[in-house]
């Protein structure tokens, strides 16, 4: 029994990890770009969620806020200050990434304070317990799974069924070829973007029910953790994301069950070089070569 | 191309090195007299250490992100190795000598290199992006064995009482000698070999260039002088908490040598300068002083991408021949072409 | 109008394929056999077979996307080949990697020009001379005599090679800044400068004007001469493959549909068609 709740929780915590995870696959596979600010978007959902709540909107309309509001800064940081770079090194690109996401931290702590603040997790999704058999389960832990694999099957369906799924499979195999068939790349880049971050911000609202405290570091950690399991995957892979965050969550239960807790983030770190050190491309991924 | 052929006088590199090293000299000598005349006060003095320090740290990242070309985040990780390991030599070993400060340095430096090269050596098989997320990891992951090893590390609340064998004499000689070697290097044909992998890595594959052993060779020596670094700062601050090694101290690093340009060790050298000695003389300015390193990274790389000095090198003796020369003020040659 | 060629009389050799009656006494500098390379299910270079002589300045031809600059990625070990065996002077080249094929006696330069932009022509150059050279990194960052030793040789070689292509005065620009036919001459300079046996040029007349051809030819001449190397090469200008080419093989689809000496290549029936057809196609 103890068991069976551990690998629920494996599977409450994996689904976002999961979820953010896709963010960063998507956004890697499209414009090659490990986008650091991602974490910190999931952030500003937080406290989007938690100023809205708290000025007595209600929670329905405040995940939608949060939703929008991920989307919204996600779309901008993209306009601002990737897309002129589209050309540029990528460790240019790269850079650019790490100051975005430094910005939205200490933005947020010059607004907000570096302080802890309580999350109204209980105002999004009751806090009940169910009893199934001997095994009881929060509201929390189901309502995460089942929103999870919901946006990860209409995500799937967006991008195997819709004109702009193949349109963005399409920039993602060849950005220059897509563009020559008439794709507008910018365009495909900014709903991907989008897409993403509407991922982060369901992620955020469910990560934060999960841990209901809000800071402007949250993001960080939660992001590194989530670009581990998409690389784990194999970064570019919608599937792998989707793995490569089970697992993650499944290792980091395991690990914390084992009473290790002070050795999580070193775990989590160190499959991520055992996996690179055997696997480059991750379990799904494929290698891609340059061309001479 | 041969100056002398133009007429162009050049200064023979017997006397170029020797103005140098009485420059050097010089600049210790002066420095030395104002701290131990009291021209300085502690404070003050202070300052003058931690930049030397940064100078150090942004040198050596350097070496890995504007020479190589990679991107490596996880240089706090590399300076907490040799930091801790200066500590524990320097607390076991009590007495301050010449002796054991080199020990402490030279042994906190090699464990570093040797940190380097076993995380390189996987690493560096992979992409940019990839680098920057290992050795992200990396830096974390020294991080909690810090926080998890109190027997050895003192743990969170940190290492106390290390001795403080950083003097301005010892810092000094340090930073100057350290970047010297960087430097000549970096003017070599292993330095040449580490430049055109960042130029074009299939180029210098295929041109003889065995690509992995120059990124290990450049990794270890960034890790090693990041090494030193730490103990420097270690016997600067006689307290090493896990703190001091997280990520931001890393991209503070980072900020410094993307600022004064890729590339370019003058450049990390003001960069560094500057961005310690602000905050340090700003109070104001430390409220704000991580949304303007944020925005900083973000426009340089927008609007100026080779940082202040791009892949300029400062070259006293080129100046020096500049002027005999009369051509003091003409068009500057092209940036990276100092030899000797 | 294809120049005089300068061949001597080309020799069959194992019945694979034939070299210059000169080198007939050695053992050939590049022994291809079975090539073959698939990319996801394509297959791009099938079934290659190809012999060139120590001294011999060979051809490779072909319309465009025929897989020429595959089978030089072959060669170089960028492109693992799917079967077939590759001898280098003797010896296979199997699971080496790109520089250890360059110390045993293999340069190239590339398509798309891959110079290092960044730094000086001379660098270029001496980046080129990674053999030979034992001293270390200590050595270096203490300017120990070996440091003093290598500079100056590698100063004075480098030189001595970009004076063959007129580039000496050049030699602290920024290899960036070169006009575009000069980049690709200090390619072919950075190439030798790691003492080649044989040398690989991917299309080196590609945008030059007649009159640079004509000079890239007796260099190309020149170099064969002096070096004593064999030389192979990918190119478009038909007036430069036959002037200076002994042998040819013309590549199509990735199959070798024809090799031969200029004069046969430029009669053959089938080459003539495979030309035609992409010239209509066009």
């Amino acid at each position: 029994m103890l068991f069976l709740s551990q690998c629920i929780n494996g599977l409450q915590l994996g689904s976002i990890y999961a979820l953010v995870a896709l963010g960063y696959s998507m956004v890697y596979g499209i414009i090659r770009l490990l986008n650091f600010a991602h974490g910190d978007v999931i952030m500003i959902g937080a406290y989007i969620a938690l100023l809205t709540i708290g000025a007595g909107v209600n929670p329905a309309l405040a995940v939608v806020l949060t939703i929008f509001g991920c989307v919204f800064i996600s779309v901008l940081i993209e306009r601002v200050a990737y897309r002129p770079l589209r050309s540029a090194p990528r460790i240019s690109l790269l850079i650019t990434a790490i100051g975005v996401s430094l910005l939205l931290q200490n933005v947020t702590q010059l607004l907000f304070t570096a302080n802890t603040r309580p999350y109204p997790g209980s105002a999004i999704i009751p806090s009940k317990a169910l009893k199934l058999g001997g095994l009881s389960l929060s509201l929390t832990t189901i309502v995460t799974i089942l929103v999870s694999v919901g946006s990860m099957i209409a995500l799937h369906l967006l991008i195997q069924k819709t004109r702009m799924g193949k349109a963005m499979r399409a920039v993602s195999e060849d950005t220059g070829a897509a563009q020559l068939m008439g794709i507008d790349i910018n365009r495909v880049i900014s709903v991907t973007f989008a897409i993403g971050s509407a991922l982060a911000g369901i992620g955020s609202v469910l990560f934060c029910c999960r841990y209901p405290v809000v800071n402007p570091n949250i993001g960080s950690m939660l992001g590194l953790k989530a670009f581990v399991a998409a690389v784990l995957g194999g970064i570019g892979s919608i599937p792998g994301a989707v793995v490569g965050g089970f697992a993650i969550g499944f290792a980091e239960v395991l690990v914390t069950a084992l009473g290790f807790s002070a050795w999580t983030d070193a775990v989590v770190f160190a499959i991520l070089i055992l996996v690179l050190l055997f696997k480059p491309a991750g379990l799904l991924g494929r290698g891609v070569a340059e061309k001479v | 191309m041969d100056k002398t052929a133009r007429g162009y006088r050049q200064i023979p590199v017997y006397l170029k090195y020797l103005i140098n090293a009485v420059l050097l000299a010089a600049f210790l000598v002066l420095g030395n007299a104002l701290l131990s005349s009291g021209a300085v006060n502690r404070a003050q003095s202070a300052v003058i250490l931690q930049i030397g320090i940064y100078i150090l740290l942004a040198v050596s990242l350097n070496v890995a992100t504007g020479y190589l070309g990679q991107l490596p985040l996880g240089h706090a990780g590399f300076m907490a190795v040799g930091a801790y390991t200066a500590a524990l030599i320097w607390k076991s070993l009590p007495g301050k000598n010449i002796g054991i400060i080199v020990l402490g340095l030279l042994a906190g430096g090699l464990l570093a290199a040797v940190t380097g090269m076993i995380i390189g050596i996987p690493a560096l098989r992979l992409k940019g992006d990839y680098l920057a997320i290992v050795t992200l990891g990396f830096g974390e992951i020294i991080r909690v064995l810090i926080i998890n090893l109190p027997g050895i590390t003192g743990g969170t609340p940190g290492l106390m009482s290390i001795p403080k064998h950083s003097t301005f004499m010892v810092v000094y000689i340090t930073v100057i000698l350290s970047c010297m070697l960087i430097h000549t290097m970096m003017k070599s044909r292993h330095g040449r070999a580490i430049l055109a992998i960042r130029e074009n890595e299939i180029a210098a594959e295929s041109s003889g260039v065995n690509t992995t052993f120059y990124k290990v060779l450049a990794f270890s020596v960034s890790a090693f002088f990041a090494g030193v670094a730490g103990g420097l700062y270690a016997g600067y601050t006689g307290i090493l908490t896990p703190g001091n090694f997280n990520f931001m101290t890393s991209i503070n690093i980072l900020v410094m040598v993307v600022l004064g340009g890729l590339g370019s060790m003058a450049g990390s050298i003001i960069a560094a300068g500057i961005l310690t000695a602000l905050p340090l003389a700003l109070q104001s300015f430390n409220k704000y002083r991580m949304v303007i390193y944020a925005l900083l990274l973000i426009a340089v790389m927008i609007f100026k991408p080779s940082g202040l000095l791009g892949r300029y090198d400062f070259s006293l003796s080129r100046i020096l021949e500049k002027a005999i020369n009369g051509r003091l003020f003409t068009k500057p040659r092209k940036a990276g072409e100092d030899r000797a | 109008m294809p120049k005089k060629p300068v061949n001597s009389n080309m020799v069959p050799l194992d019945g694979l394929g034939i070299i210059p009656e000169r080198d007939a006494g050695k053992p050939p500098i590049l022994d291809i056999r079975h090539l073959c390379v698939d990319f996801g299910g394509l297959r791009a270079v099938d079934d290659f077979t190809l012999l060139i002589g120590r001294t011999e300045i060979a051809g490779l031809i072909g319309p465009n996307g025929a897989g020429k600059t595959t089978v030089f990625n072959l060669l170089t070990n960028v492109y693992k080949p799917t079967q077939g065996r590759i001898l280098l002077n003797g010896q296979d080249t199997r699971g080496k990697s790109m520089h250890e094929l360059n110390r045993l006696g293999i340069a190239r330069t590339f398509q798309n020009i891959r110079l290092f932009a960044g730094m000086t022509v001379e660098d270029n150059v001496k980046v080129g001379m990674s053999h030979g050279y034992s001293d270390g990194v200590f050595t270096d960052m203490f300017r120990l005599p070996g440091w003093w030793r290598t500079e100056r040789r590698q100063h004075v070689r480098a030189l001595e090679l970009l004076d063959l292509f007129d580039l000496t005065d050049k030699a602290d620009s920024l290899a960036g800044n070169l006009p575009y036919g000069d980049q690709r001459r200090l390619e072919i300079v950075r190439a030798l400068a790691s003492e080649p046996k044989l040398l690989l040029l991917d299309e080196p007349a590609a945008g030059m004007n007649p009159s640079e051809t004509h000079e890239l030819m007796d260099n190309i001449r020149m170099l064969r001469d002096r070096f004593d190397i064999a030389i192979m090469l990918i190119e478009h200008d038909m007036n430069l493959v036959m002037g200076i080419c002994e042998g040819i093989a013309v590549l199509n689809y990735g199959k070798i549909i024809a090799k031969g000496t200029p004069k046969e290549i430029q009669q053959n029936p089938v080459v003539i068609e495979a030309y035609l057809g992409e010239e209509a196609a066009v």
